[in-house]
C-alpha cells in the first residue's frame, strides 16, 4: 500500500520532471534520430548502391563499425573523446553531441533497412520497366521504390521503438529524457523502486501505443497492396 | 531488322552462349528450342540487352545497341596495336587476325592499350550506328515467364505506364529543341488511356482495367502482359517461356493471343517447350545447344528431318 502511495506522491509532486521533461526529451531525442536516421540512411543506402566501388567501401565500413559496436560506447565518443580532438566542440551542450551520435547509429541502421527492402522487390519488376524503355530512374521512382517503401515503413518503425528505447543510455550524460529524469527524482526522494516502475511504465506506455499505430497503419498499406 | 552478331555471354566462368549470330526479318516468326541450360533464354535477354553481352553485337533496325566489338571489325583489328606487332614479327594479315581472333588478344575494355587510332575507330563506329539503348528496347516488346505485372499500378496503368512516361519525354525533348508539336501532356494521357482499353478489350479484360494485377489470374496476367508490351507499338516482341509458369488450362488462352498477334504479322521470337505450338507458328526454328545454334531451319526440316543427332535425341523425348 506505501508503495502506490509513494507513487502517488511522487507523480503528484514530480509529474512534470517525468511527463514533461522527461517524455518529451525522450521523444524529441527519438525524432531527432530516426528523422536525420531515415535522410541519412537513404543517402548511405544510395552511396551502397552506387557504381563507385570507394564510396561502397566507405559505406560498408561506416556501417559495419557502427553496428559492430555498442551504442553506449558511440555516445561517450561523440561526448568525450571528439570534443577533445575538436576543441570548438568542447562548448557544446550534451543533448546536441548525444542527438548526432544517435542519428549517426540510426542512419547505419536505416540504411541497411532500405536496402534490404529495396532489394526485396523482385527482379523482374525492374526488368519488366527496362523491358519497355524506361529509364533506369524512371523506374526506380514509379516502380521499385513505391513497392520497396511496403517492406521499409514497419522495419523503420520497429527502428523507432527501437531508438525510444536506446534514447535511455543518454542518460549517463543528463540531458533530461525519461531515465535522467528517474535518476533525478531518485535522488530527490530515495525511492528507487517507486521510480523505476513510474519509468517502466512509461516507456511501455510509449513504445505500446507506437507499435499499435504501426499495426493499423501497415493494416492500411496491406488493403492497397 | 534484328541482327545477332557473334554473340558471347559468359557469367563469371560459365559460358552460357558461345558465338551466336542470327538475324530476324521482319515479319518473321522464329522460334527457339532447346533444353534447359542450353541458352535460349539468355539468348532472347541479349537481344534486347537484359543481359549485355560479354562479346558480339546487336544491331536493331541497322542501329547499335551494344558496344562496337572490335573483334567483328577488320579494321578495328589492324589499328591495333598488337595487330601491328603480329605483322612486325612475320605474320600475313590473315594470319595476325586469326591469330588475334583466335586467342582473344585484345583486351577491348581498355583500348588505351591499344593505341589511339583503336580507341578512336570504335568510338566513330559507335558515334556513327550507336542508338540509346532505352530507344532500342521501345521497339522491342518482351513477355517474361513470371509475367512481371508491376504489383503497386492497376491494371490499366500497367499498359499506359510507359507509353504515358515515354511519350512526355518525347514531347519534352521537342520542346527543347523548338520543335513544335501539336499535343499537350493531356493528350497523351487520354491517348493511352483510350488505346489502353481497346488493348483490354481486345483480349476481354475491359471490366478489369482498374483491378491490381494480384486478383488475376496467371493466364489473365500474362495476356495483360502482352498488350503491355504492345501499347508500346513494339516492331518485334520477344517471348521468353510465356506459358512455363502457367496452369495448364491457362496456357491455351495465352497461346490463342500469341498466335493471332503472329497471324497479323507481328514479327516475333518465341522461346517455347509449346512444340506443337512451335511447328504451327514458326517461320524458322532454332535449337540451341550448349551456347550455340545447334540446328536451324524451316519446322518441317527441324521437327521432321533433324540432322543434329542432339536435336534428334531432344526431339525424341518431347514429341509423343
Amino acid at each position: 500500500m506505501t508503495f502506490l502511495t509513494n507513487i502517488a506522491n511522487i507523480l503528484a509532486k514530480y509529474w512534470q520532471v517525468f511527463l514533461v521533461q522527461g517524455i518529451g526529451y525522450t521523444l524529441l531525442l527519438s525524432v531527432i534520430a530516426v528523422a536525420g536516421g531515415a535522410f541519412f540512411g537513404s543517402l548511405l543506402a544510395l552511396a551502397k548502391r552506387s557504381k563507385l566501388k570507394i564510396l561502397k567501401a566507405i559505406v560498408a565500413i561506416i556501417v559495419e563499425v557502427v553496428r559492430g559496436t555498442p551504442v553506449l560506447l558511440q555516445l561517450y565518443i561523440g561526448v568525450f573523446v571528439f570534443p577533445m580532438i575538436i576543441p570548438k566542440l568542447s562548448s557544446m551542450p550534451y543533448i546536441y553531441s548525444v542527438s548526432i551520435v544517435l542519428i549517426i547509429n540510426s542512419s547505419a541502421y536505416v540504411s541497411e533497412i532500405i536496402r534490404s527492402g529495396i532489394e526485396a522487390v523482385d527482379v523482374g519488376q525492374m526488368e519488366a520497366a527496362r523491358s519497355l524503355g524506361l529509364t533506369h530512374s524512371t523506374a526506380m521512382i514509379s516502380i521499385i521504390l513505391p513497392q520497396a517503401v511496403k517492406n521499409i515503413l514497419p522495419a523503420l518503425g520497429n527502428e523507432f521503438i527501437m531508438v525510444v528505447k536506446e534514447t535511455s543510455l543518454a542518460s549517463t550524460f543528463f540531458v533530461g529524457e525519461l531515465m535522467t529524469a528517474y535518476l533525478k527524482v531518485k535522488g530527490y526522494t530515495y525511492l528507487t523502486m517507486e521510480c523505476l516502475a513510474i519509468v517502466g511504465v512509461l516507456y511501455f506506455t510509449l513504445t505500446y501505443i507506437l507499435s499499435k499505430i504501426l499495426k493499423a497503419f501497415e493494416r492500411r498499406m496491406k488493403a492497397h497492396a | 531488322m534484328l541482327d545477332i552478331k557473334n554473340i558471347y555471354k559468359n557469367f563469371g566462368d560459365l559460358h552460357v552462349l558461345k558465338g551466336v549470330s542470327t538475324h530476324v526479318e521482319k515479319g518473321e516468326v522464329i522460334v527457339i528450342i532447346g533444353v534447359s541450360g542450353s541458352g535460349k533464354s539468355t539468348l532472347l535477354r541479349c537481344m534486347n540487352l537484359l543481359e549485355e553481352p560479354t562479346f558480339g553485337e546487336v544491331w536493331m533496325e541497322d542501329r547499335l545497341m551494344t558496344p562496337p566489338d572490335p573483334y567483328l571489325h577488320f579494321d578495328v583489328i589492324r589499328a591495333s596495336k598488337t595487330y601491328q606487332k603480329l605483322v612486325e614479327s612475320g605474320l600475313d594479315d590473315a594470319e595476325a587476325i586469326k591469330k588475334i581472333k583466335d586467342e582473344d588478344l585484345l583486351k577491348e575494355k581498355h583500348p588505351r592499350t591499344e593505341g589511339p587510332e583503336y580507341a578512336a575507330l570504335l568510338k566513330k563506329i559507335y558515334d556513327e550506328n550507336g542508338i540509346d539503348i532505352n530507344l532500342g528496347r521501345q521497339k522491342m516488346g518482351m513477355v517474361f515467364q513470371n509475367f512481371n505485372l508491376f504489383n503497386n499500378k492497376t491494371v490499366l496503368e500497367n499498359i499506359t505506364l510507359a507509353p504515358v512516361k515515354i511519350g512526355k519525354q518525347r514531347l519534352k525533348d521537342a520542346k527543347k529543341r523548338g520543335e513544335a508539336s501539336g499535343k499537350t501532356p493531356d493528350d497523351i494521357v487520354r491517348e493511352a488511356n483510350e488505346k489502353a482499353m481497346k488493348l483490354l478489350t481486345r483480349i476481354g479484360l475491359q471490366d478489369k482495367a482498374n483491378v491490381y494485377p494480384s486478383t488475376l489470374s496467371g493466364g489473365q496476367k500474362q495476356r495483360v502482359a502482352i498488350v503491355r508490351a504492345l501499347a508500346m507499338e513494339p516492331d518485334v516482341m520477344l517471348f521468353d517461356e510465356p506459358t512455363s509458369a502457367l496452369d495448364p488450362e491457362m496456357v491455351g488462352e495465352v497461346l490463342d493471343l500469341i498466335r493471332d498477334l503472329v497471324k497479323d504479322g507481328m514479327t516475333s521470337v518465341i522461346v517455347t517447350h509449346e512444340m506443337g505450338f512451335a511447328k504451327e507458328v514458326a517461320d524458322r526454328v532454332i535449337f540451341m545447344h550448349d551456347g550455340v545454334i545447334a540446328e536451324e531451319g524451316t519446322p518441317d526440316e527441324v521437327f521432321n528431318h533433324p540432322k543434329n543427332p542432339r536435336c534428334k535425341e531432344f526431339l525424341s523425348k518431347v514429341l509423343y
